[in-house]
């Protein structure tokens, strides 16, 4: 039992936790502590199981008494309008976070990105290296709380090198039961796109996404990460292959109309520009190869368009990652208490 | 015309079916079992050939040399000619497009399934190879009308071949003709059969490409889209602004170089023609990936027809990687303020930036072949440029030519100038080192020479040209 390295996941009912924790748990000499103000989501049955609130002011007690190893912090609110509430969750809680996890002696904390933090530029060189400085929009909630959490981490990380902090900057996520902007995109009869223009852009597979976060708790290797799947797909060929009507429009039209961009999910320049990230040190350093091609991601989502996607998936209005807007978490201390006795009557029965 | 009342008719009766140096047919009677005579067996027919008229394989063909083209139209020729001698009671209809596709889509259900598939891959490759020539189309026009004709005669009798008396040498011989020099590309050449022929199979490619079955590299760069503007390009390139090329020589085979030229002419066509000019001319067909401005990403349709063919962004990074890649790279260093100049500052280069390319080159130790366009700089006559006229249209520049923005669209069409590009003599850069690239002086120095070798070589152009259209 204390060989074992334990893992802690943040927002194990959303969908990255609950795909992150069911890879993990069969993993040899690794011990997944699952951890979300949800109930559990269906995949989770079976395992170590805490319903509480990351940002509970005695989470740095709990991760010291659990001697956590590794804390995979998926706790994200996504938001299209930039949300007060989704911020103090996302980057505050954060910040909040990895104070309490260098308290407590974690060793690693993986967190997760995106690869829309480099933003599109018509400036931007064919492939952005993670050294690439980050220009990515402010316009939307999700990139500006991520631009926030990078900013804090770049700093973070300098301070304190003790603690390994890895950040997977993901390209846009699709699959078969992926709740994503990409995926809700293509999963629309008909995708705006601006006319004229067919950028390239990346893809990931949702299976891949938590292979990739698995392999960055296993490798245990610190820095930043672009995870993308090979080959980058011309706008109008990903529309293709997804069986999307493109219906293109005038793109000034976009800039100037606000219900056009609602409409788009993504905003113009992201249709407009190149954003590709180099995924080079992902397969060099991290040692990460992404067992889907973009095709296989988008011909997967495609057999699965017809079916209605799980609950609990995307939320673009910056809501807790559940079915329902509410906080189910239960008070730590008591949590901490229960599984102090539990263990206490573990060691005695094993002693007996 | 001694054999007319002889049953039976033997090869050996036919003439040599080749054509000598002199651009005649061959005088002398064919070997039996051989369309050639015993001097041109062993130098036409390759060896372990059995000689009989044998059905071509749908193997690649080469292209040929201008000269053996000109052989075949007079092989053509002769061949008409005796055809029309040989049987005076059939006359071919004239020629018309339209029949050459009816007739050929009714006669190529009676070839053989090899050689049709060999027209078809002939035909496609026509549309890329683009020939434009009617008169060979004309030649071809009448073999097929006598081909059916004799076919024709020979099912009517009963006694088929017997029947067709004298006329039977020409039928073999039509039949080799149809084998081999009618199914060369020089021969199947013409632009209506090509239209009919490639729009087929460009809806076929739209079909395709409408369910997402098409590829594209990591820049962007779409093979079957250039091959789609290709026929576009080289109208452009040959019968346009018929440009000649010198110094095609200078650009290595293979491995990484660059390319540093001259901008002008308000759109981007010196950068096509460049790109027409290797694809079409230097013998191992290289593309040149031309580095643009960052202007351009941002204007819509000829940003990612530019990408498909090819272009990236002009960064340092972007550079490094394609000449680490062994790609022949193409720079105008002028850029905007080269592409967009006045009509009075034509063949005049402007400043040639920071020395970007030069960097670029030291790092990857390529070597800089200097390039001058010629004619590109006077495809419009650009009198003025506006800078509010350009805000509003969120363009970097909008010029005000002789016949722009006044007659609209017709103002847009480029003047049908002659146009010369030159390659010059390489400037090596691995004497340097891989370091040099961060010597500003070094930077400069080269940037200057490279600058004062392109403004002379178009010097040393415009001292020859007799006048910009011809």
């Amino acid at each position: 039992m204390t060989t074992e390295k334990v893992v802690l996941i943040t927002g194990a009912a959303g969908q990255w936790g609950t795909r992150l924790a069911k890879r993990l748990v069969v993993e040899d000499g690794l011990g997944v502590v699952a951890l979300d103000d949800q109930p559990p989501s269906p995949g989770l049955a079976g395992l170590d199981y805490l319903q509480a609130d990351f940002q509970d002011p005695l989470i740095g007690d709990l991760l010291a008494t659990e001697a956590v190893h590794t804390v995979c912090h998926l706790a994200f609110r996504p938001s299209v309008a930039r949300s007060e509430e989704a911020y103090a969750h996302n980057v505050q809680g954060t910040a909040r976070f990895l104070a309490a996890c260098l308290a407590a002696g974690v060793r690693h904390v993986v967190l997760m990105s995106s690869t829309a933090v480099y933003g599109a530029h018509a400036d931007n060189p064919v492939l952005l290296q993670e050294s690439h400085p980050l220009r990515g929009s402010r316009r939307q909630g999700t990139n500006r709380d991520r631009l926030e959490i990078e900013a804090f981490v770049n700093g973070f990380y300098r301070q304190h090198p003790e603690m390994l902090v890895t950040v997977l900057r993901l390209a846009n996520i699709v699959g078969p039961t992926a709740d994503t902007p990409m995926t809700r995109y293509l999963r629309s009869p008909a995708g705006l796109t601006l006319m004229g223009f067919n950028p390239l852009l990346q893809l990931i597979h949702e299976q891949d996404v938590a292979a990739a976060l698995a392999q960055a708790v296993l490798a245990e290797k610190g820095g930043i990460y672009n995870v993308a799947a090979e080959p980058a797909l011309p706008l109008k060929r990903l529309l293709a292959l997804a069986g999307t009507l493109p219906v293109p429009v005038f793109h000034p039209l976009a800039y100037l109309n606000n219900s056009i961009q609602e409409q788009m999910v993504f905003e113009p320049d992201s249709l407009r520009y190149r954003w590709i990230a180099d995924t080079e040190k992902m397969q060099t350093e991290l040692g990460f190869f992404p067992e889907k091609s973009a095709e296989e991601a988008v011909q997967a989502l495609r057999a699965a368009k017809g079916e209605p996607l799980p609950a609990g998936g995307y939320r673009p209005d910056g809501s807790r990652q559940s079915a329902n807007d509410h906080s189910y978490a239960m008070p730590l201390d008591e949590i901490m208490a229960h599984r102090q006795k539990a263990r206490e009557r573990e060691t005695t029965t094993a002693a007996g | 015309m001694s054999e007319m009342n002889e049953p039976e008719v033997t090869v050996t009766d036919v003439r040599c079916a080749a054509t000598t140096r002199a651009g005649t047919q061959c005088k002398n009677n064919a070997q039996p079992g051989s369309p050639y005579c015993h001097m041109h067996q062993t130098l036409v027919e390759p060896a372990g050939s059995n000689g009989q008229p044998e059905v071509p394989e749908a193997t690649e063909p080469s292209p040929p040399a201008e000269d053996t083209r000109e052989e075949l139209a007079e092989e053509l020729d002769d061949l008409i000619a005796e055809l029309r001698e040989a049987s005076p009671e059939f006359t071919p209809p004239p020629f018309s497009p339209q029949d050459i596709i009816a007739t050929l889509k009714k006669s190529i259900r009676h070839m053989p399934p090899p050689m049709q598939m060999d027209i078809l891959y002939r035909m496609r490759e026509a549309v890329r190879v683009d020939n434009f020539d009617i008169e060979a189309w004309r030649g071809t026009w009448f073999l097929m009308n006598y081909w059916n004709y004799f076919q024709e005669k020979a099912q009517q009798s009963p006694a088929g071949q017997q029947a067709m008396g004298a006329l039977a040498p020409y039928w073999q011989k039509l039949q080799g003709a149809i084998n081999e020099d009618l199914l060369d590309i020089d021969t199947w050449k013409g632009l209506w059969f090509m239209v009919s022929y490639s729009v087929q199979y460009q809806v076929d490619i739209l079909k395709r490409r409408a369910t997402g079955d098409y590829y594209t590299d990591e820049w962007g760069l779409d093979w079957e889209f250039l091959d789609a503007v290709r026929p576009l390009l080289s109208f452009f390139y040959k019968y346009y602004w018929r440009v000649s090329t010198n110094g095609m020589a200078h650009i290595p085979d293979a491995g990484r170089a660059m390319l540093v030229m001259n901008h002008s002419g308000q759109l981007p066509f010196d950068a096509a023609m460049v790109l027409t000019a290797v694809l079409l001319e230097h013998p191992s067909q290289r593309l040149v990936r031309h580095l643009y401005g960052d202007f351009v990403p941002g204007l819509p349709f000829l940003s990612s027809a530019i990408e498909k063919i090819g272009g990236t962004l002009a960064r340092e990074e972007n550079g490094v990687r394609l000449l680490e890649q062994e790609e022949l790279v193409g720079v105008f260093p002028e850029g905007y303020k080269g592409i967009s100049k006045l009509f009075k500052d034509r063949y005049r280069l402007a400043r040639f930036g920071r020395g970007g390319f030069v960097q670029m080159a030291l790092r990857t130790q390529a070597p800089i072949i200097p390039a001058a366009i010629v004619g590109a700089e006077e495809i419009y006559v650009a009198i003025h440029q506006s800078r509010s006229l350009a805000r509003m249209a969120g363009l970097p520049f909008f010029s005000i030519s002789l016949r722009f923005p006044w007659l609209g669209l017709l103002g847009v069409v480029p003047l049908p100038t002659r146009w010369t590009i030159d390659f010059g003599e390489p400037i090596p850069t691995d004497e340097y080192g891989p370091q040099a690239a961060d010597d500003p002086l070094l930077v400069s120095q080269m940037t200057d020479q490279v600058r004062n070798v392109v403004q002379e070589m178009i010097h040393a152009r415009l001292a020859q040209r007799r006048s910009p259209f011809w």
